[in-house]
């Protein structure tokens, strides 16, 4: 494993993790913006955008770029969050250098009237498609709850009324204030010829402008509000609940992991034992969501309508329980084992690799190789994850509940 | 990359199939057992689920705690699921733990406790999942899709009904489980940093004492077929048909694959382009191909507003119907690239390579070299898919729609 990094005059910043070895090789665009970036004005701007950089640059049309994606037999697509926004694809190493025309290419959209417009209908369908998926819409809802005033609450997809008037020239202003080459990691990984990478990377991409970008990072509120939303046309009950953790940029993530991994892994965990084996309820987890000078513990749970004051119940007496006596000596080595070889196993995909280097130039500015990773899930002891959870404090939770029930 | 795929049979029945990586660190196993949704005795349906969760509720002198335990010290990511022919596990680990992995999984497969007292629990958890598939409508209106496509008894519901599920005895259930665990039958496949030999050695030692008869086979019957309306106050209408088309060994079934991804293999696909570049009327249309050992279906779905689902009914059967009228040669070759590059790039996965090789020997009988899948793909012209479409054309649907109103559906007929 071989890794490489440059930076262009204009602030792109290079980073690649070269494996020979590889069948495959993959790249990706690193934009370090996304649903908090956005004022209420223009409520999704970010994941509409993402779309619209698919539908055309100045020499390329809408359909254009995706037959050219297909017909490099890349396997490719992009993704929006509160605070990134990620565009990326796979190809065999002999198609390097087109994938690369292509996906610099499209980093400068055309943005034009006509596919606005007609897009404007995919998102619309889009934001249908999760009104209809009562899961998604706790996960959403649930930070909106626990960051309400602070702009990671905002939704990522915008509402029907933020998109519906929403204007090109909006969009337009949002892409000249976010997308400078500066604000952004271009991460390359696999079989790839590093030197061939930049100086074709240089040549498409070094007269990108650049300008300053900033990000409200004020400090997130942690709200400890219950909020419950009674929907009889959803079947099952579905609650998400939201507590303090530490920053992805913080050491103490890989403890605020392994701590996630005791209490709420898919099995083998305290919320499993204690939800779903019995059958209490049929979703119990928790994971650590490290974001941009913040962090947060993030629970979903779904259960018979009837069982959610129980169910509840019990996840809040497990949360205390651990606060009180911390993990077993066979919990932190399970849970350490367990994350360290999935890190391990995640890493020998081009495109987890990819992902990995990524997003941690963007939060941390540095390369991490997968060995310091699991070094340090490795080395988390059992004083760690109790001081931490003592310190975050589990019970400081907001809670949003959707579905049959009228009250928690 | 080696292209090497190894194969063994035990005495018992017991086939063991390789595929050694020598890039990677890792190595993936998947074990298929005989014991699918399609096997459930009738007025039972939901058994083969409900045994996917009891499975893993302790094995030989492991309780579930230890069992879920000595997996994680192993660093052993592993699932369990029960599918339409049988239940799979998958386990992905470093390589130099395989030895260890396969004892316990020697345990899991052979001395499962299935006990009693964990029995109402894992049926309560498979009632909670068909409640779940009312708050996953796309999700709802494929299940629903391939259980009045597929002839009995390959349409059986996986997670059953209220009905049956409640008329399932812990004691019936597990004499269902072990009576159709046999080797014959069970595929134990093996993809990454792997010694062959060594492999097989760990197979023998704690697979090799396995002895049981092969498990009787399935009556085939009819398909439902029909369309269904499922009233549903949704944001979205959801609507998935089914069409006829051909299994893997069937000497059609790459001209199969290919049409498949012309239609719905990327952004570029007629459907994508369509329905949704070129008149905006949903985020998601697509056509997949599913299919059991002798059966296959083309299954295409669509969800959009439901004010737009007539339109989008008639777009997207029209663009089914349209493939059969011609294909232009850079659609021919464009999908053929999609095809073999994503078979290249699953070289990097040994998950991927340990299931496919496991699917290649269920449907097949044989297992596929890499380079043997790509010359098959190579070889198909425009007149090969066309014949295929001519012998299998876009008709005769069956399908669900969920969602405020049914679209009138003689459009399509």
């Amino acid at each position: 494993m071989n890794f490489r990094q440059e930076k262009l005059a204009n602030g792109l910043t290079i980073v690649a993790e070269i494996n020979p070895d590889a069948a495959s090789m993959g790249m990706g665009f690193f934009v370090r913006t996304g649903s908090r970036d956005e004022d209420a004005s223009v409520a999704g701007v970010s994941h509409f955008l993402e779309h619209m950089v698919f539908k055309g640059t100045d020499t390329r049309g809408p359909l254009d770029i995706n037959r050219e994606l297909d017909n490099l037999g890349a396997t490719y697509n992009a993704s929006t969050s509160e605070e990134n926004t990620f565009y990326y694809a796979t190809v065999l190493p002999e198609n390097q250098d087109r994938i690369v025309d292509l996906l610099c290419d499209i980093l400068r959209p055309a943005l034009r009237a006509e596919d606005f417009n007609m897009e404007k209908n995919v998102i619309l369908d889009e934001i249908a498609r999760y009104e209809d998926l009562p899961h998604f819409k706790t996960f959403e809802k649930t930070m909106a709850t626990y960051f309400r005033d602070h702009p990671l609450g905002n939704s990522v997809l915008g509402t029907n009324e933020s998109i519906g008037a929403l204007t090109l020239e909006q969009m337009r202003g949002y892409f000249n204030r976010r997308y400078s080459p500066g604000n952004m990691v271009l991460a390359g990984a696999g079989n790839m010829d590093f030197d061939g990478f930049i100086e074709q990377v240089t040549e498409k991409c070094g007269s990108w402008q650049r300008f300053d970008v900033g990000r409200e990072l004020s400090a997130a509120p942690g709200r400890t509000d219950t909020v419950v939303v009674t929907d009889t046309n959803t079947a099952r009950q579905h609650i998400g609940a939201m507590s303090p953790a530490p920053s992805r940029q913080d050491e103490e993530r890989y403890v605020a992991h392994i701590a996630a991994t005791i209490i709420g892994g898919s099995t083998n965990s305290r919320l499993f034992y204690a939800l779903v084996d019995p059958a209490i309820a049929d979703m119990a987890s928790m994971t650590f969501d490290g974001l941009d000078g913040t962090g947060a513990f993030l629970t979903y749970l779904s259960c018979d309508a009837e069982r959610a004051g129980e169910v509840v119940d019990i996840f809040r007496r497990e949360l205390k329980r651990f606060m009180d006596e911390g993990p077993t000596d066979n919990e932190l080595i399970a849970a350490r084992n367990q994350q360290a070889a999935s890190a391990t196993l995640r890493s020998e995909m081009p495109m987890g690799r990819l992902m990995r280097i990524g997003f941690d130039w963007t939060y941390v500015g540095k390369y991490i190789p997968v060995d310091e990773h699991v070094e340090k899930l490795l080395s988390v002891t059992k004083e760690q994850v109790l001081a931490l959870v003592r310190r975050y404090d589990l019970l400081a939770m907001s809670m949003y509940a959707l579905g049959p029930i009228e009250k928690l | 990359m080696s292209d090497e795929v190894l194969i063994k049979k035990l005495p018992n029945g017991l086939v063991l199939l390789g595929h050694p990586m020598g890039h990677v660190g890792s190595a993936s196993l998947t074990i298929r057992l005989p014991i699918g949704c399609s096997d459930d005795p009738a007025g039972n349906e939901g058994a083969a689920a409900v045994g996917a969760e009891w499975w893993m509720r302790g094995a030989g002198a492991r309780d579930t705690r230890q069992l879920n335990e000595a997996l994680d010290v192993l660093g052993c990511c592993h699932s369990e699921s029960a599918g339409t022919e049988y239940m799979t596990f998958g386990a992905s680990m470093l390589a130099l733990r395989l030895p260890e992995v396969m004892a316990v999984y020697g345990d899991i497969v052979l001395r499962p406790r299935l006990g009693e007292e964990n029995f109402a629990a894992c049926r309560d958890l498979t009632l909670q999942d068909l409640e779940s598939l009312e708050d996953n409508p796309g999700h709802k209106a494929n299940v629903m899709a391939h259980e009045r496509y597929m002839p009995h008894p390959f349409g059986n519901p996986l997670y059953g009904s209220e009905q049956s599920l409640s008329a399932l005895t812990a004691e019936d259930t597990r004499g269902h489980l072990l009576g159709r665990l046999s080797p014959h039958g069970t595929v134990m496949a093996v993809a990454g940093r792997i010694e062959w030999g060594e492999f097989c050695d760990l197979a023998e030692r704690y697979f090799g004492d396995w002895t049981a008869d092969a498990p009787p086979p399935r009556e085939t019957g009819q398909a439902k077929g029909g369309f269904e309306h499922a009233q549903k106050d949704s944001a979205q209408t959801h609507i998935c048909v089914a069409q006829k088309s051909v299994p893997a060994c069937h000497p059609q079934f790459e001209a199969a694959r290919v049409a498949v991804t012309i239609l719905s293999g990327g952004m570029s696909s007629r459907l994508f382009t369509e329905v949704r570049e070129k008149r905006g009327l949903v985020y998601h249309v697509s056509t997949s191909y599913s299919m059991v050992r002798d059966y296959a279906g083309l299954f295409t779905y669509a969800a959009m507003l439901p004010e737009k689902a007539q339109e989008t009914l008639e777009v997207t059967v029209g663009e089914l119907r349209r493939l059969g009228d011609g294909i232009e040669q850079d659609e021919l070759d464009r999908a053929k690239t999609q095809l073999k590059s994503s078979i290249v790039m699953m070289g990097d996965s040994t998950s991927s390579r340990s299931m496919l090789l496991a699917n290649n020997w269920h449907f097949l009988g044989r297992v596929k070299t890499m380079a043997e899948i790509k010359n098959e793909i190579d070889a198909v012209t425009s007149k090969d898919i066309l014949a295929y479409l001519e012998a299998y054309p876009a008709k005769d649907f069956s399908g669900v729609v969920i969602g405020p109103e049914m679209p009138d559906m003689s459009a399509i007929q």
